[in-house]
């Protein structure tokens, strides 16, 4: 292995740990200082506005969808896309990185396009049925699920190529039916990968702004998610909640990243 | 018969795995599918246990038709190469598994997960994961799992490759014994003659998707049906238009024997108790010949001697075929 | 942590799907090995793939096409939207250039290198992929808008719009390369250094080829990444036209004044982009697959 002389392993340890502590972790700590300032009371402050509250609960609810929709979507298409040969199989594999590199703003505009109730290919049909996509949860769910798409099938599926099909077969063998191979077998073996995939899909789908921001509206109290509180707060001028919010989304999503952090290497196949 | 496959053939793509193959195999016995890697044995054996489907033909186990039973109904017992282990259950748990998709009392459970573990010797063990064996001892692990079932056949494909010579040797007695003791109709791939030839009561011989020769480990050994069962199953030489084994060749100083073919040593090397000795014929033919280390002392024979060589008697011969060797 | 996530696209479709030794590899062209129930699960999971993407990304491109060629020409061709596409590309580029070196850089850190505080900096990475972007701009506002620390007054620039990019984009490359950096087989090193390379010669000749393609793989995430960043700029940059207003800023503001046939226009150039990436990286994927 090349060993670096000691000058440059300094000089490139220094680069590195800079960089990043400048970029990221000094001003992300700069927000908790900020959020804790005065105390706590800011802080807890956000839990009495009303407004506030409920997007946080908008958020919740949504994101808690958007991440079940993409837990069974994802085990399904990744079982399908490592277990199965059928034609469209490498077309399909690559078209489920797409949300991937799609801008957030373009998913609701191509969802605004589809299902909105006035303009949109479908929506005027499935208002009529009763449905409210755009403006309303439906769509912000899915837009939320557009975005989080790829995340538990790119955990899943290394790990579901890596385990091969030796034990399923071995089940089947044994008399195990393809309900029985599933739920005893195939789930156990890709559990970690599968709640990884859902940490992570949760971190993201709670953080989402641009996506939701163009079908949801953005109505105050109604389809107003906290990523949207937080810019409608800190143009408002009203900078303690929003930092306190901001602050807010950051801690959980962090500590997504420490929990996925802490699962990994001792469950690691 | 336990096992009947009627003209079954399996073809991945363009390439041909099995060509129209129908083989019987009886009752209660030990029957080694051989044959060079590729050849078709392994994709066989997963046809039996429905673990693949053929392309057509039928097979038919312990009399009912398994061609479209899918592997779950087939009650085969089917132990793989790289064990297959169900990793995040205990050793226990896995043998167990096929009594527990059959919903039996979970007395019967234990008790038949002891005396399965007592048989394969792995009592101490029943409470740990597979990663915490060795590869014989997941084998075995394997294989008692297969047994749990009480299967009508056991299938195993290459159990052995994966395990070094050691192990693999130990194990190779280990399931002749559990064989006299189970009785269960056990097929086993190979691509080890030596290992065919010393645990199977019958040998199928596969090459090339076709079964070559079907007979006993003697009657495989003796009578060979063609060049390549007889060059898979021992080391063959050819001498005057005849292919037969190295030791099966009488060597002597001088012209004693009629018919003997004049040659010369070009090559002299010792291994252990044998002497193995190329000899270039007057002919232009390069024969292989082994003799005991005894013989070759007594003989007084050394590179460049003047060899005479004939086919001893009893050898098994076949006539050599001018497209093999 | 992130390396399954934010690597290449997984080899799904490839042959090694079964991770099975050769036996199933000789399958020759498309095969279909669908159960019925499998079947049916692939139909429910295309209707709604369907629904969710394929179907609002073609709405894209159809309306996109509906005013014909001159009005899609016009909607790229005004000087606001240009110069918003000018100024994405440029600080994209600028900041992918960047990640290749800072990113490779902090990848060897991780992998070579010891020292105190090196597992922090490793969770440290994915900070930018987990915190959701409008909080990324609130963080940087933090240290480079009005009330600096440092006395930078970095917001509404060009540099604010550099900076949110390259926060977000911070994770892709150090991905991608640190777990090839990883594997790299040590022998090859020590075969190279036997022969008589410098250790200047060895990574230039030995490591950096080797990390090449994922390198390669990483920029392209992060350069894709960073035409279409949206959220962490609202903040940060102002949005102000011609000067601090990126593509997708633009394609919102065409959304918000009702005119979808526009945005559309500009989003249909956008998904190309991202489409065009997405066929490379799947390209650079198989040409290293291929080099076993």
């Amino acid at each position: 292995m090349v060993r670096v002389s000691t000058p440059v392993r300094w000089l490139l340890r220094t680069v590195a740990v800079g960089y990043v502590f400048l970029l990221v972790a000094w001003p992300v700590s700069l927000v908790a200082v900020q959020t804790f300032e005065d105390g706590f009371s800011n802080f807890v402050g956000i839990f009495s506005d009303e407004n506030t509250v409920a997007a946080l609960q908008l958020t919740l609810m949504v994101a808690l969808w958007a991440v079940v929709i993409n837990l069974i979507f994802g085990v399904t298409i990744s079982i399908l896309l490592v277990r199965y040969e059928f034609p469209g199989k490498r077309a399909l594999s690559a078209l489920i990185d797409i949300p991937l590199s799609v801008s957030p703003v373009v998913v609701g505009l191509a969802l605004l396009l589809v299902y909105s109730g006035r303009t949109g290919w479908f929506g005027p049909s499935i208002e009529s049925a009763g449905w409210q996509v755009i403006y309303d949860s439906p769509g912000m769910i899915m837009a939320t699920c557009f975005v989080a798409l790829p995340l538990i099938i790119r955990e899943v599926v290394p790990v579901l190529t890596e385990i091969g099909d030796d034990q399923e077969q071995a089940a089947r063998s044994l008399g195990a039916s393809g309900r029985q191979t599933f739920l005893r077998i195939t789930l156990p073996s890709i559990k970690w990968a599968v709640i990884y995939g859902v940490v992570l899909s949760l971190a993201r789908s709670l953080g989402e702004f641009g996506a939701v921001k163009v079908v949801s509206g953005n109505v105050t109290g109604r389809t107003q998610t906290a990523t949207l509180i937080v810019e409608a707060k800190y143009q408002n001028f009203e900078q303690t909640t929003a930092y306190s919010v901001a602050f807010l989304l950051a801690f959980v999503s962090i500590a997504c990243l420490v929990v996925v952090a802490f699962l990994r290497p001792q469950h690691e196949i | 018969m336990s096992i009947d496959v009627k003209n079954v053939t399996k073809k991945f793509g363009d390439f041909v795995a099995l060509d129209d193959v129908s083989v019987s195999l009886p009752k209660g016995q030990l029957t080694a599918l051989l044959g060079p890697s590729g050849g078709g044995k392994s994709t066989l054996l997963r046809i039996i246990a429905g673990l693949d489907n053929a392309d057509s033909g039928s097979v038919n186990i312990e009399g009912t038709d398994a061609t479209r039973l899918p592997p779950q109904k087939r009650n085969v017992g089917f132990v793989f190469q790289h064990y297959a282990v169900f990793k995040h259950m205990t050793v226990a748990k896995n043998v167990a598994f096929g009594l527990e998709i059959r919903k039996r009392p979970k007395s019967e459970v234990e008790r038949r997960v002891k005396e399965l573990l007592e048989l394969v010797h792995l009592s101490q063990f029943a409470h740990r994961l597979p990663s915490q064996l060795s590869g014989g001892q997941r084998q075995r692990m394997a294989l008692a799992r297969a047994l749990a079932v009480e299967p009508s056949v056991l299938l195993l494909d290459e159990p052995f490759g994966a395990l070094d010579a050691k192990v693999r040797k130990e194990l190779r007695d280990w399931l002749r014994r559990l064989h006299d003791d189970v009785h269960v109709t056990t097929v086993f791939v190979t691509h080890d003659q030596e290992e065919a030839l010393e645990v199977a009561d019958e040998i199928v011989v596969i090459n090339n998707g076709r079964v070559e020769q079907v007979g006993s480990p003697d009657q495989l050994y003796d009578e060979p049906a063609n060049d390549f069962v007889m060059s898979f199953l021992g080391e063959v030489t050819h001498l005057s238009g005849i292919s037969l084994r190295p030791h099966d060749i009488e060597l002597e100083s001088a012209p004693r024997l009629a018919g003997g073919v004049e040659g010369t040593i070009s090559r002299m090397l010792r291994i252990g108790f044998e002497v193995r000795l190329t000899v270039l014929t007057v002919d232009g033919e390069e024969v292989s010949v082994v003799v005991s280390r005894t013989h070759a002392r007594s003989l007084g024979i050394a590179e460049g001697s003047t060899v005479w060589l004939t086919p001893a008697a009893g050898a098994t011969v076949i006539p050599r075929m001018a497209a093999v060797g | 942590m992130t390396s399954a996530l934010l690597g290449p696209p997984a080899d799904i479709a490839g042959e090694a799907s079964t991770g099975r030794p050769p036996r199933r590899r000789r399958t020759a062209g498309p095969r279909n090995t669908l159960t019925p129930g499998a079947g049916l699960g692939l139909g429910l999971a295309m209707l709604w793939f369907s629904l969710l993407v394929l179907i609002p990304l073609t709405a894209i491109i159809v309306t996109a096409g509906e005013g014909g060629w001159s009005s899609y020409v016009d909607v790229l061709a005004s000087d606001q939207t240009w110069a918003a596409v000018k100024l994405t590309v440029t600080q994209a580029l600028i900041v992918t250039v960047v990640n290749v070196v800072v990113g490779t850089t902090i990848a060897w850190v991780l992998v070579r290198d010891r020292f105190w505080g090196k597992s922090v900096l490793d969770v440290i990475i994915d900070v930018p992929f987990a915190l959701p972007t409008i909080v990324a701009g609130l963080v940087l506002l933090s240290l480079y808008g009005p009330q600096s620390p440092l006395g930078l007054e970095w917001a509404n620039t060009e540099r604010a719009v550099m900076l949110a990019l390259a926060f977000v984009t911070l994770p892709f490359i150090v991905r991608t390369v640190q777990p090839v950096l990883e594997e790299l087989d040590h022998d090859v090193e020590e075969a190279a250094a036997s022969l008589g390379a410098t250790r200047g010669t060895i990574v230039r000749r030995i490591i950096l080829p080797s990390l090449a393609p994922a390198i390669a793989a990483g920029a392209a995430l992060s350069f894709a990444r960073a035409i279409s960043e949206y959220g962490s700029l609202v903040l940060l940059s102002g949005n102000l036209p011609f000067r601090t207003e990126v593509v997708s800023v633009r394609v919102l503001s065409f959304i918000e004044n009702g005119n979808t046939q526009s945005a559309a226009a500009l989003a249909s150039v956008m998904l190309a982009v991202a489409l065009f990436v997405i066929v490379a990286l799947d390209i650079v994927q198989r040409r290293v697959a291929n080099r076993g």
